[in-house]
C-alpha cells in the first residue's frame, strides 16, 4: 500500500517552520512586500512542508497548497470572467471562503499552476502529484451569472480544466487529481458529472484520480466505477456508511481509502487502521489501495497535521510487516 | 403594550486601550487586575452609550471576551487550546480542543452578568453560546459522537444560563450561529437547545447567522426558544419571504442593520424596511437590532448603526401608534 495526502497542509507552524505566512500576506497586502518576495515566501514553506512529507515517509506528495486560499480561487482569480465576491461557508466546515462570481465567458491564457508545481517538483526527488478541483466542485462553489445554465457551466469548466490537467501533465505530473467535494452534499447530476469528468481528464496519459470527501457518499461508488479515472479517494471519516459501500461495489478502480479524520485532532490507533485494512482487503487486493487522510491536512493544527502523517506511515509499515 | 423593542444581538466593538491591553495580557505585559479594571470600563462606557441611546434590551458588549466559542472553553474543565487554524484568507484562531469530560467549574459569564444589570435599571439580556455550536466549533478527543458532546455541553450551558436566570436576567440568549451548518443535524441541534432552555421562566432567544435559510426556514417553529433572532439587512430583506409562506408562531428578531459594512444605513431605508416586515409580522413580535455582533466595526460605526436601529425604531412605532 502506497501513501500519499490529499491536497493541503497547514501553512503556519508555531512549533516548527513559523508563521511568517501570516504577517508576509499582510505585508504584500498594504504593498510593503512585493510579489516576488512573497512568492519566495510561498516557496520556502513549501520546502518546508514537503520536507516534513519526505521525514514522515509518504510515498507521494503534493506541494501542500501553501499559496491558495481554498480549492478553487487560485484557479478562478486567473481566469478571466470570475470575480471574487463575499463570505461563504466551506461545506460542512467553520471555514469560510470568497465566493467566485462569473460574470463573463470565461477565457484561461494560459497555465495557472504550472510555475508553482514545478517549484514543488524541484525540491524533492519524490513523486508529486497536481491536484486541481473537480468540475462539479468547482461549479457548485461558484456562481454562474453568465451562462445561466447548468450543464453548459459544467462543460465549459471541465474543458477548461482539462486544459490547465495537461499543461500540468507536460511539466511532469505523473499523477492528476480531481476534488469532487461537492458529490457528498444535495442531488448531484450523475449522468452530468460523469459526462464533466471524461471532458477534464480527456487525452490526459497520466494516471487520473478522483476523490470524493465530506458529507455522504450517496450511493455513487458503483456509477463512479464507469468514470474514466484510474484512482477514486473514499474518504471513510465523514460517512459512517462508507465502509460498507466500499465492501458493496465491484471495483474497477483503485481505492485511495481516506482513513484517517483530517477533520478531528483525535489519533486514530494503529490498531483500529489495521481492522479498516482488512476490511477493505477482502474486497481488492491491497497493491490496488493506497492510503491517505479523510482530505486535506490544514483544518488540523500543525503538530496534529505531522502526527496523522506520521501514524498513517506507521500503521502501513506494521501492517506490511506482519 | 411593548412592540418593537430594540436591542443588540451581542457583541460590542472594544475601544483601541482594550485591545492592545488584551494583546499585552497575553504575552504577560499586564497585571489581570489592570485588564480586569479596563474591561470593567470599556463594558459601563457601552451601558452609558446604549442607555443614551435609547436600546431598550442592553447588552453588556462581551468587552471581556475574544471569541464566541473560546471564551466558554477557555473556562470549562476538559477544553485546551489548540496552535492555529485557518479560518478563511489570512485570519486564523485557536480551536478548542475536548480532550476531557466536560464540566463546569464554576459560573462563566454571570459575574459580569451581574456587573452590568448594577449598573442600569434597563434589563441586560444574558449572553451564551449554544451546545451545537460549541460542539461544532472543537475538536472532540474524548465523547463518542457529536451527539454525546453536544448533549455534554448542553447540561453546562443550562447551568449557567440557570444561574443567570436566578441572577435575575429576564432574557438570555443562546446563540446557535452552527445550527444552519448541517441541516441533517437540525434533530441534534434542537435537542441540545432543548436541554438548555426546559423550564426557564426568562424569555429565551437564539442568533442564527450565515447559511441556509431557505431549507432551514421550515424548522424553525420548532427550535425551543422563544424568539429568533435574524439577519435580515446583509440580504436585502430577502428573507421576508420565507416568512409569507411559513407562519413563524415565535418572536422574531429582526436585524435591520448590515454588520460587515461600514456604510452606516439611513433612517428611511431601515423605516422602510421595517414597514416591509410589519406586512409579515405582528408589531409586538418583533424586536429590532443589527444583524449580527458588532465587534468588527469601529466604536463610532457601532455608535451609528445602534442610533439608527432606534431612530427608526420610534418612528415607526410612531406611526403605529397614531
Amino acid at each position: 500500500m502506497i501513501t500519499t495526502v490529499v491536497g493541503n497542509f497547514p501553512k503556519v507552524a508555531e512549533a516548527g517552520f513559523g508563521t511568517k505566512v501570516i504577517s508576509s500576506i499582510s505585508r504584500w497586502q498594504r504593498k510593503e512586500l512585493s510579489d516576488a518576495e512573497l512568492e519566495g515566501v510561498f516557496q520556502g514553506i513549501t520546502k518546508a512542508v514537503i520536507a516534513e512529507h519526505e521525514r514522515a515517509g509518504i510515498d507521494v506528495l503534493t506541494d501542500g497548497q501553501i499559496r491558495w486560499e481554498d480549492l478553487v480561487t487560485p484557479l478562478a482569480k486567473k481566469i478571466e470572467g470570475f470575480e471574487i465576491n463575499g463570505l461563504e461557508r466551506w461545506f460542512d466546515n467553520n471555514v469560510y471562503y470568497r465566493r467566485p462570481i462569473l460574470r463573463k465567458a470565461p477565457v484561461r491564457r494560459g497555465p495557472i499552476l504550472v510555475d508553482e508545481y514545478r517549484a514543488a517538483k524541484a525540491c524533492t526527488s519524490k513523486p508529486v502529484k497536481a491536484v486541481l478541483p473537480g468540475p462539479y466542485t468547482f461549479v457548485k462553489l461558484t456562481e454562474d451569472r453568465y451562462y445561466k445554465n447548468d450543464s453548459r457551466f459544467l462543460r465549459k469548466i471541465a474543458e477548461l480544466l482539462n486544459e490547465e490537467a495537461k499543461a500540468l501533465e507536460a511539466a511532469g505530473a505523473p499523477i492528476i487529481q480531481f476534488d469532487e467535494p461537492a458529490l457528498g452534499f444535495g442531488k448531484p447530476p450523475i449522468k452530468l458529472i460523469l459526462e464533466a469528468i471524461a471532458i477534464a481528464t480527456r487525452g490526459v496519459k497520466a494516471t487520473t484520480a478522483l476523490y470524493l470527501y465530506f458529507g455522504h457518499l450517496n450511493g455513487f461508488l458503483e456509477p463512479l466505477q464507469k468514470a474514466p479515472v484510474d484512482i477514486l479517494g473514499v474518504d471513510v471519516a465523514s460517512d459512517p456508511q462508507a465502509v460498507g459501500a466500499i465492501r458493496k461495489v465491484k471495483w474497477t478502480k483503485q481505492l485511495a481509502l481516506g482513513c484517517l479524520d483530517a477533520r478531528n485532532t483525535k489519533l486514530e490507533s494503529v490498531t483500529e487502521l489495521h481492522a479498516l485494512f482488512d476490511v477493505v482487503a477482502k474486497r481488492l487486493p491491497l497493491d490496488r489501495v493506497c492510503v491517505n487522510p479523510s482530505c486535506g491536512l490544514e483544518f488540523l493544527p500543525y503538530e496534529q497535521a505531522v502526527q496523522k502523517l506520521r501514524r498513517l506511515v506507521e500503521a502501513v509499515q506494521t501492517y506490511q510487516g506482519r | 403594550m411593548s412592540m418593537l423593542l430594540t436591542t443588540s444581538v451581542g457583541s460590542l466593538p472594544k475601544p483601541d486601550y482594550l485591545a492592545t491591553a488584551r494583546s499585552r495580557a497575553r504575552k504577560g505585559e499586564l497585571d489581570p487586575k489592570e485588564l480586569r479594571r479596563l474591561e470593567e470600563q470599556a463594558t459601563r462606557d457601552w451601558i452609558a452609550r446604549q442607555e443614551e441611546l435609547g436600546i431598550d434590551i442592553i447588552v453588556d458588549g462581551e468587552q471581556y471576551r475574544g471569541d464566541m466559542v473560546a471564551y466558554f472553553a477557555e473556562q470549562l474543565e476538559g477544553f485546551q487550546t489548540s496552535s492555529l487554524v485557518r479560518s478563511y484568507g489570512n485570519r486564523y484562531y485557536r480551536k478548542p480542543v475536548i480532550a476531557k469530560k466536560i464540566r463546569r467549574k464554576r459560573p462563566m459569564t454571570i459575574g459580569w452578568w451581574k456587573f452590568a444589570q448594577g449598573l442600569t435599571k434597563r434589563p441586560v439580556k444574558g449572553m451564551l453560546t449554544g451546545p451545537y455550536t460549541i460542539m461544532d466549533w472543537s475538536f472532540n478527543e474524548y465523547y463518542p459522537s457529536r451527539r454525546a458532546t453536544a448533549l455534554a455541553l448542553a447540561e453546562v450551558v443550562r447551568e449557567e444560563a440557570k444561574g443567570l436566570e436566578r441572577a435575575g436576567a429576564q432574557y438570555i440568549q443562546i446563540d446557535e450561529p452552527a445550527i444552519s451548518t448541517r441541516l441533517d443535524e437540525i434533530d441534534l441541534a434542537i435537542e441540545a437547545l432543548g436541554i438548555v432552555t426546559k423550564g426557564l421562566r426568562a424569555k429565551t432567544i437564539t442568533h442564527i447567522c450565515y447559511g441556509n435559510f431557505q431549507a432551514l426556514a421550515p424548522k424553525l417553529n420548532r427550535l425551543p426558544v422563544d424568539q429568533i433572532d435574524l439577519e435580515f439587512a446583509n440580504r436585502k430583506f430577502e428573507l421576508l419571504d420565507a416568512f409569507k409562506r411559513l407562519k413563524l408562531r415565535k418572536e422574531i428578531g429582526l436585524g435591520v442593520v448590515d454588520v460587515h459594512s461600514h456604510r452606516i444605513e439611513s433612517r428611511e431605508e431601515v423605516v422602510a424596511n421595517l414597514k416591509k416586515a410589519l406586512k409579515v409580522f405582528k408589531p409586538e413580535q418583533i424586536y429590532v437590532d443589527p444583524d449580527c455582533g458588532l465587534k468588527t466595526r469601529t466604536v463610532d460605526e457601532a455608535v451609528g448603526k445602534l442610533r439608527v436601529v432606534v431612530e427608526a425604531t420610534r418612528a415607526v412605532r410612531e406611526e403605529l401608534l397614531n
